[in-house]
């Protein structure tokens, strides 16, 4: 069955028969010998939201011309009649001005009793030997399980949407047991990658460096959809500067001096507005303008001030993931906090 | 100190806040490829806070100026653009100081600003001396800088000296010139620059080699049957070139520094860390092995050296080597060499590494191509046509850099014939984001403290010991070897073809 121009999926390719999707495919190559395709992994993009596929096929378009890969996209409603539509596409960039470069898109939608049949059905679509992402929107459902989790190479989630983090994140960590090389990529994680790259950089200056051991106040704002982010980046410095947690939220340094935690989510902020840690006579910060390119480092003690600006982390969710893709990695730093993390969320 | 906040971030050694004085800041490498380097450091927030940078250099000029004349260039040359906001900022770290480089007072004014600058930062002074002056000027400056005591750190600080090319003339003069630098710098500060060596796929030749469980087994004699190197320019001697290579050629130019490292990574044994004197230690034993062509006759065999003349390239045409701009009508330099190098050692025992370089090829291509040895004639040797040659792996250095693999198939039918084909893997196609460049990596890896990508003191002068015969035999000896002549826009003179044809082997076609 061919898309038609009033059918809503029509921006989704050609509308193909399950069992014919490899043979559409060939035929969908064997078009165009001038174009090339490349693929350096599967990425599944999952949702259960309904016109998910349009809005991802739009975020894939832009996402293959960094990221080479197999898309698979996936929308789910159980809630209509049993039926699985599938769609191919590929979306095609010009490379350096030259070559084009497409990548293949295989769209699915299951409704009804069919979802069940989730699993099998990507699982049976993928580029062989290329590793897994998945890229999960959205709260994880009853449709996340282990065993869906022990064929993933790497989930990316997005914690900030999600209702309840603490039983969400225990199902991560459950998948983690089952699945010990599965890299878990929460994007709340990446939102302050800049920051933490930003924090590290000032604290590589002597002025700052002197006065990580007299550190008395953390201060961090928020938007309040990103508290997550908030929480994470207080981890992590935690957790690197050896810092013990307190029953009232504040923290203690190795030293045993005590840290005040003020952790401030405010409407007007960016994602992450500010991570400022003080002592006494200096104060090292980072902080990020509303709607603003570029993050501010700073470090202030007496008359030394020294400040630079650097990349501010995308905000859409689609940038954040074209980013985590392209840097790669094991991720290990996330789980070193994440315990912290899940204390703090207590 | 450390910094708890740098654990498990990056993968890579932690540059340090530090003040970066260019030496002959005026000049087109500062203005075409050292300023816009810092700057798309700064912009992709990899320039540690606090970096100070000083262009020094001879010419009058204010500070503002210095700026202006940066940022007219940054503005068209910038990898990743030019944005207001952080250009801003960025420049505001930049300043000039003017003087000679004979002039002691200049190196005592600087030192004395360098203070002031560390007095403001509380007293941390890591600094770092980028030397990208003319070379007449290295010892002068290298000398002062002792002088004025700049190549002195206080305790947990550093100061290191970055050297551009060319390092020396030949031996003597590299080691004279090694000499009046670790006499400043000890040569773990001392890094000489070979941005060859930052460019992505020669840092990938090691991760190919040592990553890849299935070359390593393969890569010996055993299965190898030659490599060669190409690197060709389409080219010439436009902008005014040829007055600096009259002075250099081909060999001096490319083959010592650039050729010779990619050599060394292509052949160099497992090192047993990935520190720079792990990976040094590997490369110089390379260079070490190369059989000396110590005899014009051994030269004359081994090594070819030609002009191009008046010929077409792209379409066009162009004048002759000895026709262009800056270049003695009697000009015995070589825009083209040719090599067969030998490397004496139990891996590549009878293996032949062809090395070639010139102006006004076709193309430009640099490129490192490892041929297998054919399969035995048992299978399908009597088939029409047999078997068409053995694998070849390429390894593209630049433009496009990537790798691909050729191979041999079955063409599809009722019989069976062989034709080969090739699996292509593009750095541009698999990964959209472009790569930093080369001097982005090395400066960065400089204020780290991070030497494997820079040249060592043995490793240059092991090179121009092997270089030093060859060009020795040219000028000096009574028994010259010929100067060959290929018609621009060609592959060069036949007399390379006869060269590696007499080991039964032709040129690779690009």
């Amino acid at each position: 069955m061919s898309a038609t121009l009033t059918d809503p999926y029509a921006e989704l390719g050609k509308e193909v028969s399950v069992s014919q999707i490899d043979h559409e495919l060939h035929a969908l190559w064997e078009q165009d010998e001038a174009r090339t395709n490349a693929s350096l992994m599967n990425l599944v993009v999952y949702s259960e939201k309904s016109g998910s596929l349009l809005e991802n096929s739009r975020i894939i378009n832009d996402l293959t011309r960094d990221n080479a890969c197999r898309a698979i996209l996936v929308e789910i409603n159980r809630e209509e009649a049993a039926s699985l539509r599938a769609w191919i596409t590929a979306h095609c960039h010009l490379s350096h001005g030259q070559k084009s470069v497409c990548c293949e898109q295989i769209s699915f939608r299951l409704t009804g009793r069919v979802t069940g049949r989730f699993r099998n059905t990507v699982f049976s679509h993928l580029n062989s030997d290329l590793p897994l992402i998945f890229w999960w929107q959205g709260e994880l459902s009853d449709v996340f399980t282990e065993r869906l989790a022990s064929g993933m190479d790497r989930l990316i989630v997005d914690s900030s949407l999600w209702a309840d983090t603490k039983i969400s994140f225990t199902r991560i960590v459950e998948a983690l047991r089952a699945n010990p090389s599965l890299v878990v990529q929460d994007l709340a994680w990446t939102r302050c990658w800049q920051y933490r790259v930003g924090i590290a950089s000032l604290f590589d200056d002597s002025v700052a460096q002197t006065a990580l051991d007299r550190i008395e106040r953390v201060h961090i704002r928020h938007d309040p959809n990103n508290r997550n982010t908030g929480l994470q980046i207080l981890s992590w410095l935690a957790v690197q500067a050896g810092w013990k947690s307190l029953a009232n939220g504040d923290f203690e340094a190795k030293s045993g001096k005590k840290i005040q935690v003020q952790i401030e989510s405010s409407p007007d902020s960016a994602p992450l507005g500010l991570v400022e840690l003080s002592s006494p006579d200096t104060c090292v910060r980072v902080s990020h303008e509303k709607n603003a390119s570029h993050l501010q480092r700073e470090i202030v003690s007496g008359d030394y001030h020294v400040s630079s600006l650097s990349p501010a982390d995308p905000i859409p969710s689609a940038d954040l993931v074209a980013q985590q893709l392209s840097r790669g990695g094991k991720n290990s730093l996330f789980l070193k906090i994440l315990p912290t993390f899940l204390e703090l969320l207590k | 100190m450390s910094n708890p906040f740098r654990e498990d971030l990056v993968s890579r050694n932690r540059p340090e806040p530090c003040s970066v004085v260019i030496f002959g800041a005026t000049g087109d490498l500062t203005h075409r490829k050292l300023i816009p380097a810092l700057y798309n450091l700064a912009v992709d927030g990899e320039l540690p806070t606090g970096v100070n940078i000083i262009g020094f250099a001879r010419r009058e000029k204010s500070d503002a100026e210095f700026r202006q004349g940066l940022e007219q260039l940054n503005r068209k040359v910038s990898r990743n653009g030019h944005d207001p906001e952080v250009w801003g900022q960025f420049i505001h770290s930049v300043s000039y100081h003017q003087s000679e480089f004979t002039d002691e007072a200049g190196y005592a004014a600087l030192a004395k600003r360098l203070d002031e600058i560390d007095a403001e930062r509380g007293g941390k002074g890591n600094r770092l001396f980028y030397i990208a002056s003319a070379p007449e000027f290295f010892d002068d400056i290298l000398l002062h800088l002792k002088k004025a005591g700049l190549n002195q750190s206080e305790p947990g600080c550093w100061s290191r000296v970055i050297v551009e090319k060319p390092f020396g003339t030949d031996l003597k003069t590299a080691q004279h010139l090694n000499e009046v630098v670790n006499q400043t710098f000890a040569e773990k500060d001392t890094y000489r620059i070979d941005h060859y060596l930052g460019k992505e796929t020669a840092q990938n030749l090691m991760v190919l080699r040592f990553a890849n469980a299935i070359f390593e087994p393969l890569w010996n004699s055993k299965h190898i049957s030659h490599i060669q190197i190409t690197c060709a320019e389409n080219l010439g001697m436009e902008g005014g070139r040829g007055g600096y290579y009259e002075k250099s050629g081909a060999l001096r130019d490319m083959v010592q520094n650039h050729l010779l490292q990619l050599l060394s990574l292509v052949a160099m044994e497992p090192p047993t860390d990935l520190s720079a004197d792990g990976v040094r230690d590997e490369k110089v034993k390379v260079i070490r092995s190369l059989r000396q062509w110590d005899t014009p006759e051994k030269v004359a065999e081994n090594v070819v050296r030609a002009q191009y003349t008046a010929g077409h390239v792209d379409g066009n045409p162009v004048p002759g080597y000895r026709e262009e701009d800056r270049v003695s009508p009697t000009s015995e330099t070589e825009a083209y060499v040719a090599l067969r190098l030998m490397i004496d050692t139990w891996r590549w025992s009878g293996v032949p590494f062809y090395i070639r370089m010139g102006k006004r090829l076709p193309k430009k291509s640099t490129e490192i191509s490892v041929h297998f040895k054919e399969v035995p004639n048992v299978l399908f040797g009597a088939l029409p046509g047999g078997v068409p040659g053995g694998n070849v792996l390429v390894i593209r250095i630049q433009p496009d850099e990537g790798i691909s693999l050729r191979m041999v198939s079955k063409i599809p039918g009722t019989s069976l014939r062989l034709e080969p084909v090739k699996m292509d893997f593009h750095y541009a196609t698999s990964f959209g984001k472009g790569s930093p460049e080369a001097y982005e990596r090395l400066i960065l890896d400089a204020m780290a403290g991070d030497a494997t990508l820079f040249a060592r003191r043995d490793e240059v002068e092991e090179a121009w010991r092997f270089i030093d015969h060859i060009e020795r035999a040219w000028h000096e000896s009574d028994n010259k070897p010929v100067m060959a002549e290929f018609v621009a826009g060609s592959w060069g003179p036949r007399e390379a073809d006869d060269m590696i044809q007499k080991d039964g082997f032709v040129w690779r076609r690009l």
